[in-house]
């Protein structure tokens, strides 16, 4: 018998893609609070992205692998692939492991994430950015630099910034000021009525700054305690 | 110049509808060519509100895509010759009216009307976007209650983003309407200020509408509650409002909670 | 003002209920299947058209539903020379006659 040849619409051929690589460490339970915490700052950062899980040095069993793919589904974080690992984790339930055992290894390109990167870029070059109006609920403003607001930031609002973050007016939503990793970040308002504030990671919310509800303030990272003084 | 004015809130239940009947009949009255559009596809209350219920042909909907002439649609009220309604379809769902359809119906309004008020549905998907998307300006109603509070100051939000005007890169007036305020209980401090809806949501006031029996009666009725309670404190309200939107400048009056308004020494501007 | 002098005498609630129990029989009639009225229109419009050129937008229709009878009005401008018997499908705006007709009918307002 002769063979079929497949029809000649039916192609395949390889390619390569950048993907994110996550590398957890045990325990897996802390990594994925420590992961919730940035997620917290940036939601949805990884959606829709292709996320490539590194299990190198874990010694995950199945089910804890399984396990781990599913806390991150329920992040929207999906995984395409897993990396670091021999065929003990190869099973049709889990992703395709990326790294064949013992033959040749794959070079994915992979682009570790930074701990806390860049939300979504604006300038090359961190600039001043100056808002002359009310920042309204359901608003998200990122931002590579100073953000000035000129009003109120509303309830459900926020404002992410790599530099400082200043208002003019009534703070009643969320800021994250330093978000890139920089510890010398202020924050700045007129009257402190915030759901939270945070500088490079280190958050206080409202339950925290009672005493200062109301007040005009200034917030800044004293040797890693977020800290915050009246104005007047 | 014809003003196309949206009714909107993002809160469900606070007044649209029956503000918009209110200030498109106290425009009538006042000589306005006025017509009132329902957008609130599905489920229609405009038609209710304004006592046509019965004479509804053609929507909206219909119109927009093309399948009868606006005017055939147009019904004219009984009681203002100046007043006209546009009806929501009841029975279509929302995806049938199409953007370009309701630009077309927009800008044919405008040619012979001096008011196209929308009334726009609750929430803030793709009905509540349609209503606004061609406005020259806004009237926000709200509650003094911190949820409808909260959900207009989203609303104000999007006004500054999925406008045609915004995308323009021009900023819509917006004006807050104050519904179903109550002075003793905001005397109590168990009801927001009027200071503090101003101070949180940053647009100038237009009118403060006292809570009353009368509007439930003017909707069991089917009539705006201009024609019906014009003696009533809303109906003297939305009076006053109709007239600040064609230019006139006058203090917002308070209500007293007796059928009466404080000395009206309310500025228009956020504190 | 006339209107609220027929409801002088009776409170605002029983104004509401009755209107209500009007519209919604019609709006029930209306979801579960066609609606009378837009069929009788469409069908009367086409009759005519069968006879004469009809311009759909000298057309216009009126309704007032009522609890024991609705009326319906129809005005339809004929042009001069309608002695001239033409088949014609109803004219439409945009689409195929027939098809359109058949939509029509279907889909109340």
């Amino acid at each position: 018998m002769t063979a079929v040849a497949p029809p000649a619409s039916f192609q395949f051929c390889g390619r390569s893609f950048l993907a994110f690589v996550l590398k957890p460490k045990m325990p897996t339970s802390e990594w994925i609070a420590e992961a919730d915490k940035w997620l917290w700052r940036s939601p949805g950062f990884f959606s829709g992205k292709p996320v490539v899980v590194d299990v190198s040095g874990l010694l995950l069993s199945k089910e804890d692998a399984a396990g781990l793919i599913a806390d991150l589904g329920m992040r929207n974080i999906r995984v395409m692939g897993m990396l670091g690992t021999d065929d003990r984790l190869a099973d049709p339930a889990l992703p395709p492991l990326l790294s064949p055992a013992g033959k040749t290894e794959f070079q994915i390109p992979s682009e570790t994430p930074d701990p806390q990167p860049m939300p979504a870029a604006v300038a090359a070059a961190a600039s001043s950015l100056l808002i002359d109006s009310p920042v309204r609920s359901g608003q998200s403003l990122f931002h590579d630099g100073d953000v000035t607001v000129i009003g109120s930031v509303s309830s459900g609002a926020e404002i992410v910034a790599s530099g400082s973050i200043h208002i003019y007016g009534t703070l009643r939503g969320r800021v994250l000021a330093g978000a890139d990793g920089n510890a010398k970040a202020h924050i700045f308002c007129r009257r402190l009525e915030a759901e939270l504030i945070a500088i490079d990671g280190y958050y206080r919310m409202a339950d925290d700054i009672s005493s200062f509800l109301g007040k005009s303030v200034h917030a800044w990272l004293d040797d890693s305690a977020l800290t915050i003084k009246a104005l007047d | 110049m014809a003003q196309v004015l949206v009714v909107t809130s993002g809160k469900g239940g606070v007044g649209k509808t029956t503000t918009t009947a209110a200030l498109g009949a106290a425009l009538a009255q006042h000589g306005q060519r006025v017509v009132v559009v329902d957008f609130d596809v599905g489920l229609r209350n405009l038609d209710l509100v304004m006592g046509a219920e019965r004479r509804v042909v053609y929507d909206l909907t219909y119109v927009a895509q093309g399948n009868v002439r606006l005017h055939q649609a147009l019904i004219r009220d009984r009681r203002i010759e100046t007043l006209f309604l546009l009806a929501a379809s009841q029975t279509r769902d929302k995806d049938a009216l199409s953007e370009e359809g309701v630009e077309r119906v927009i800008k044919e309004l405008r040619a012979s009307f001096d008011w196209v008020i929308c009334d726009s549905p609750a929430g803030i998907e793709r009905g509540a976007t349609l209503a606004m998307r061609f406005a020259d300006l806004a009237v926000v109603v709200t509650n003094p209650e911190v949820s409808s509070v909260r959900d207009s100051d989203r609303i104000i939000g999007l006004l500054d983003a999925k406008t045609e005007k915004a995308a323009r890169g021009e900023r819509m007036d917006k004006h807050l309407l104050l519904t179903r305020y109550d002075p003793v209980r905001a005397g109590r401090g168990d009801m927001l200020r009027i200071e503090d809806v101003m101070d949180i949501l940053s647009i100038p006031l237009l009118a403060v509408i006292p809570e009353s029996e009368d509007v439930l009666r003017a909707s069991n009725l089917g009539s705006p509650i201009t024609l019906a309670s014009p003696k009533s404190a809303p109906a003297r309200a939305y009076d006053e409002a109709a007239q600040r939107l064609m230019g006139v400048d006058k203090p917002v009056s308070i209500p007293n909670g007796r059928n009466g308004f404080l000395t009206k020494l309310f500025g228009r501007r956020a504190a | 003002m006339t209107w609220l002098s027929l409801f002088s005498r009776r409170k605002s609630a029983s104004v509401a209920r009755e209107r209500l129990q009007i519209l919604l029989t019609h709006e029930r009639v209306a979801t579960s299947q066609s609606d009378l009225i837009p069929t009788l229109r469409e069908e009367i419009l086409a009759v005519v058209a069968k006879h004469v050129a009809v311009d759909p937008e000298k057309v216009e229709v009126k309704i007032d539903r009522g609890k024991a009878v609705s009326l319906l009005e129809i005005e339809i401008e004929i042009p001069a020379t309608a002695g001239a018997k033409i088949f014609s499908p109803l004219p439409q705006a945009t689409k195929g006659a027939s098809g359109r007709l058949k939509e029509m009918a279907a889909k109340p307002a």
